[in-house]
Formats: structure tokens, sequence, C-alpha cells
């Protein structure tokens, strides 16, 4: 019986061990928010050398590695159930669909894992004309998913 | 049969309108494709602000029917029309209600595409005034009010339409030649010296919406400066 006990005490140790280890919700919108402000700033690095007068290519390779990098960071554990509400930086702008409409999902995160990682082998070849044209591409991924998961304000 | 006409709309006119309705088109497209794009459509923005611009300035300097005070839609006049007693030449009061209602919304739409951003990496020119929160909300009243032009656009063909079928006039000969069939007042006045100073309006206002009266930006640091840590 005492055995039995302890088992049951080790049992609810364990959940409550996994449980605080879980991401709070306002966390998880912060971080993706984040994630998202750091790509703005690298997406602004890579315009601005492909249509400067100078192409800086070391700029852009850091740029281009640290947006494949968060896209490749399985940001999507971020998207907890029930936060399609709340806050972290600032109110989250994600449309309940993206809970909802998984195949959707599936295509424009994918469409954007794949530019992101082309994005970087194409900023590692240092021709300024094809990052222009794999930037623009880019681009579109983002508004791919935005047009469908995001809240226009 | 009878050949005469008569010139009713000046050039100038013709080529904005019909620049115009291109300049519509690829800001359509290239908004909703967005992406590489964005460039574009942000070069076919200050490109609708200078020619909305121009048509202001022709509008007050032009030829006759291009003049805003010639076919300005008073409810008397647009109540004359709708009751089929208005004589007029140029445009009648429900066309001059679409082309006020078009020039609107579309200094409307130039204007906040200015301040806009797409969330990506395109920022409108002036986008610095206005700054993030409220380039967001000039940002969505510029979607929205895309819309709106698409509504203006389709209510406009679909008049051009009403009139070539049910009222066996043909509206768009006029704007591509400049003549009207029959007889009627021609257009006066609009010369090389309102033309010139309705395109120095337009550069004006070009140069402005690029934002050539803002503070010069902070020169960009030197190449390579960003630290490898």
């Amino acid at each position: 019986m005492k055995f039995k006990l302890l088992i049951a005490a080790a049992a609810l140790v364990a959940i409550a061990g996994t449980a605080s280890a879980q991401i709070k919700p306002e966390e998880a919108i912060k971080w993706r928010q984040s994630g998202y402000g750091f790509m703005a700033w690298n997406m602004a690095r890579i315009k601005m050398n492909v249509e400067g007068a100078a192409y800086n290519k070391e700029e852009v390779v850091k740029a281009a590695n640290a947006i494949q990098a968060i896209a490749n960071s399985g940001m999507g554990a971020l998207y907890l159930p029930g936060t399609d509400t709340g806050t972290g930086w600032e109110k989250t702008r994600a449309k309940p669909e993206l809970w909802t409409n998984k195949e959707t999902l599936g295509k424009v995160a994918t469409a954007f894992n794949k530019e992101a990682n082309e994005m970087a082998k194409v900023a590692a070849a240092g021709d300024a004309a094809a990052a222009k044209d794999q930037f623009g591409k880019l681009a579109a991924t983002c508004k791919g998913c935005h047009d469908e998961f995001k809240i226009k304000q | 049969m009878d050949h005469r006409d008569y010139r009713l709309w000046d050039l100038p006119t013709r080529l904005f309108h019909w620049f115009l309705a291109l300049a519509i088109v690829a800001a359509s497209v290239s908004g909703q494709l967005g992406g590489g794009l964005m460039t574009l459509h942000g070069r076919i923005g200050l490109a609708v602000v200078g020619l909305l611009a121009f048509r202001l300035a022709w509008g007050l300097v032009g030829s006759t029917y291009a003049r805003f005070g010639q076919f300005f839609p008073t409810p008397a006049r647009i109540r004359a029309y709708l009751r089929g007693e208005w004589q007029g030449t140029g445009h009648n009061p429900l066309g001059a209600l679409s082309v006020f209602c078009l020039l609107g919304v579309l200094i409307a739409q130039a204007a906040t595409g200015l301040f806009a951003n797409d969330d990506i990496a395109f920022t409108g020119p002036l986008y610095d005034l206005a700054g993030k929160a409220r380039s967001n909300g000039l940002t969505a009243i510029h979607h929205l009010l895309s819309k709106l032009v698409y509504v203006l656009v389709a209510l406009h063909l679909a008049a051009v339409a009403f009139y070539a079928f049910a009222r066996k006039q043909n509206l768009v000969r006029p704007m591509l030649t400049g003549r009207k069939a029959g007889t009627g007042e021609p257009a006066r006045g609009g010369g090389a010296v309102a033309l010139a100073v309705a395109l120095a309006v337009a550069a004006v206002a070009v140069h402005g919406a690029r934002g050539g009266w803002m503070p010069p930006p902070p020169p960009p640091p030197p190449a390579a400066s960003t630290p490898d840590f």
C-alpha cells in the first residue's frame, strides 16, 4: 500500500515537473513575436543590400543564415492551443484558422522553409542579382502566411 | 451620314486616363502578389501620385471639358439628369460624380500607401513620418480602400457598357480620339503654359511623396561593421 502511494506521489511529481517545464502562453506569444521581429531586421538588411548601391556579401550571408535558423527552429511549437488570443509583447495577431486549417498551414510553412533555405544558399554563393530575386521569393512566402493567418489591423 | 464631330477630351486628359487605368491594374496585381514586386508597387504608387496631382491641376487650368467647374455634379444637375432634362456636353452629372469619387478614393489610396508597410520588408517612402503603429492603421485603410477601388472601377466599366448597349453611345472612342460625333462647343484652352504648370505641380507632388523634403536619413554605418558576435 505504501509502495503504491509512493508510485502515485512520484507520478504526480513527474506530471508537475513536465507541467512546469511547459511554456506559458504569454511566453510563447512573446517568443514567436520576437522571432518575427528579429527576422524583420534581417529582411531589412538583405533588402538594403540587394536594392542599395553596394552589395555586401558578408552582411547578406549573416542575415540569410539568421532567417534560415529561425525558419528551421521548429517555431510552430510556440503556437500552443489557446494562444490565438493573448498578449505577448503586443496582442497576438494570429488568426484562429491557424489552429484549424492544418493543410494550408503546412503548405505556407513548407514554402517559407524552402525559400529561407534557398536564400541562405544563394547568399553564400554571393551573386547580388540572384540574391535580389530570391529575396523577392522569400518575401512572397511571408505574405503567403500573413494573408492566411495574420490579422490585418 | 453626318461625319461632323468636335473636340471633347484634350490629349493630356486622355493620356492621364489611360496611364491611370494602366497604373491601377499594375498596382493591384503587384500589391496582391507582393514579394519582390513590392518595390515596383511603390514606384507605381509614386506614378499615381504624379498622375493625380496632374489631374487636379488640369481640372483648373485644362481645356473646357477637363475643368472641374464645367462638370461639378451639383444636386440640381444630378436631379435634372435623372429626370432626363440635362442638356450638356462632356461629363454628365452622374459620370462627374463617378469622376470625383474615383479621384477622391485614389488620392486617399495613394496617400495611405506612402505611409504603409507590409509587415515584411516594404515601407512606403513616408513611413518614417508615421511610425509603425500609425503606419499599421494607414495600411489597414490602404487594404480596405483597394476593395473600394475595385468596386468603383467595376461601376465605371459597367456604366461604359450600359451607355454602349442601352443608350447606343460610344464613350470609349472619344476617350481614344478626343473627338465626339455630332455638334457641340469644341473644347478650348489647356495650352502649352497650362500643361507646363500642371506638369510642374505633378513633379512637386512626386518629389514630396518620395520624401524629398524629409530630413536625410543618418549615413549608413561603414560596410562590414557588424561585429561577429
